[in-house]
């Protein structure tokens, strides 16, 4: 495949991934197109998503086909293989020959061979710092994908694990009640913050919201953080001022 | 005129003190909780309770005037005791001593937050030891949040607050609370907590709203710093 082509099939995927991300959507749709794109972008005939579940197990979330013997696959790799392999370390594993790779994971190896494939790639899903799944990619073909496709393997998994955030805020009520709650009592500090800057100050209420967030953005701090600190006087209000003058 | 309720998750509806208390005991796995808040004069008033021994919890502490309700809401962090029977209690031994004739095997307090003021703490125990999940904490932490102001309604309507309920002002009357405080952080250099609880307590001593005193305050015609004390 050229590169130009690849480029155009990649921001493709990105653009149709970012279109849903902003919608209403469901997440193990999502994972289902990213991993059909993956697995046409990275020229391998099949692919699936594994995710960890609260108890630390890893379930299969979607894959290029719902045919029993590749969820076998996918589960017998997430049991003792590459996938599990990849979760737990955080790293990419390929595998250019499954049948080469010996005694290492005997089970998996004999089923992905019965039923043609050649070789897999296992790429971890990371979000936040923690893995939370991992994606695989199998290919009839003997062969390790080159550093470029990794590279894109991994950028895919890694807008995965965006959607998985993004559909968990959706779905747990409380997360979202508490996110909500957050943000409420953060805009009560910055009207605190507002006061103490207005007390202070000759500035009008609109002006000490506008140098709160000047600060904030001239030194990467969260606004909640830079109210917080002008309320319990850890940021001095002369410090404060000057950076809004300084624009 | 009855007070209002914000619900944890949903709209604003009429209800009791009480109500503040359903989302903790339907959320957690806890026996019983109540919810004090600090007066005026910095000391602590009941609120409500969910059972006799929670009103027991909330009185012992009100009367020994140590415990982690006073201790949440003196430094604005959650306390807990997931085991009564294995806690020291060093900081509240008086209290410690008479936990012991209580069914209370865990006890926790979480403080009640607007922004940089503490208004209070929700207490909750357990008649059988154990902690709470970071997960269950935060889900405690933001309903604990989402009551605070309700439960500064409540304490001043207990109180005989007279005028405009909260549920009538302008989002921008609200916020004039909060823009106060922070100018009374100012005028007494002193704590958002403290700064706070002195406009409470001006508009309790002058049989006025919170929003009028507030307001008063924001449009420069009510100074704290030359206030007669």
């Amino acid at each position: 495949m050229s590169n130009a082509s690849r480029e155009a099939q990649l921001s493709a995927a990105f653009v149709k991934l970012a279109d849903t991300l902003t919608a209403d959507f469901d997440v193990v749709d999502l994972l289902h197109t990213l991993v059909e794109e993956c697995a046409t972008i990275l020229d391998t005939e099949a692919g699936g998503i594994m995710l960890l579940d609260p108890s630390g197990d890893l379930h299969l979330v979607a894959s290029t086909s719902e045919e029993a013997s590749l969820v076998e696959i996918m589960q017998l790799s997430a049991g003792a293989g590459p996938c599990v392999d990849a979760f737990s370390s955080g790293r990419t594993v390929t595998v250019g020959d499954i049948e080469a790779s010996g005694s290492r994971w005997p089970a998996f190896r004999d089923e992905a061979l019965k039923h043609g494939f050649k070789s897999v790639h296992s790429t971890p899903m990371r979000l936040r710092g923690r893995v939370i799944g991992a994606m695989n990619l199998f290919s009839t073909r003997v062969g390790e994908l080159n550093p470029a496709d990794v590279i894109v393997a991994q950028a895919l998994a890694d807008v995965a694990s965006i959607g998985v955030l993004h559909e968990r805020n959706m779905r747990e009520k409380e997360i979202v009640s508490e996110q909500l709650q957050y943000a409420l009592d953060t805009r009560i500090l910055v009207e605190q913050a507002k006061g103490v800057l207005f007390e202070s100050t000759p500035m009008t209420m609109d002006a000490s919201f506008g140098s709160l967030r000047t600060y904030a953005r001239d030194h990467l701090m969260t606004l909640r953080t830079v109210a917080s600190g002008v309320v319990d006087r850890s940021i001095s209000v002369d410090e404060l001022i000057g950076a809004g003058l300084a624009k | 005129m009855p007070a209002r309720i914000g619900q944890f998750a949903g709209r604003p509806v009429d209800g009791s003190a009480f109500d503040m208390l359903v989302p903790f005991l339907t959320a957690l796995p806890i026996t019983g909780a109540f919810i004090s808040v600090s007066d005026a004069s910095g000391s602590q008033s009941s609120l409500c309770s969910s059972d006799p021994v929670a009103a027991r919890l909330d009185e012992l502490q009100f009367e020994l005037r140590e415990g982690p309700q006073w201790e949440a809401t003196r430094t604005g962090a959650i306390v807990l005791i997931d085991d009564v029977v294995e806690s020291s209690h060093e900081r509240w031994p008086v209290f410690g001593m008479a936990l012991r004739e209580l069914d209370v095997a865990a006890l926790f307090a979480i403080p009640l937050v607007l922004g940089a003021v503490t208004v209070g703490a929700v207490g909750l125990y357990r008649s059988i030891p154990g902690s709470l999940t970071d997960r269950e904490l935060s889900t405690a932490t933001a309903a604990a949040s989402a009551i605070a102001s309700v439960a500064v309604r409540h304490a001043l309507a207990s109180a005989g607050e007279h005028g405009a309920p909260e549920s009538s002002a302008a989002p921008a009357m609200r916020r004039e609370i909060h823009q106060a405080t922070g100018m009374i952080v100012v005028q007494l250099q002193t704590t958002a907590t403290i700064a706070h609880s002195r406009l409470l307590a001006h508009a309790f001593g002058s049989a006025r709203s919170v929003h009028e005193v507030a307001h008063d305050v924001v449009s420069r015609r009510l100074n704290f710093e030359t206030l007669p004390e």
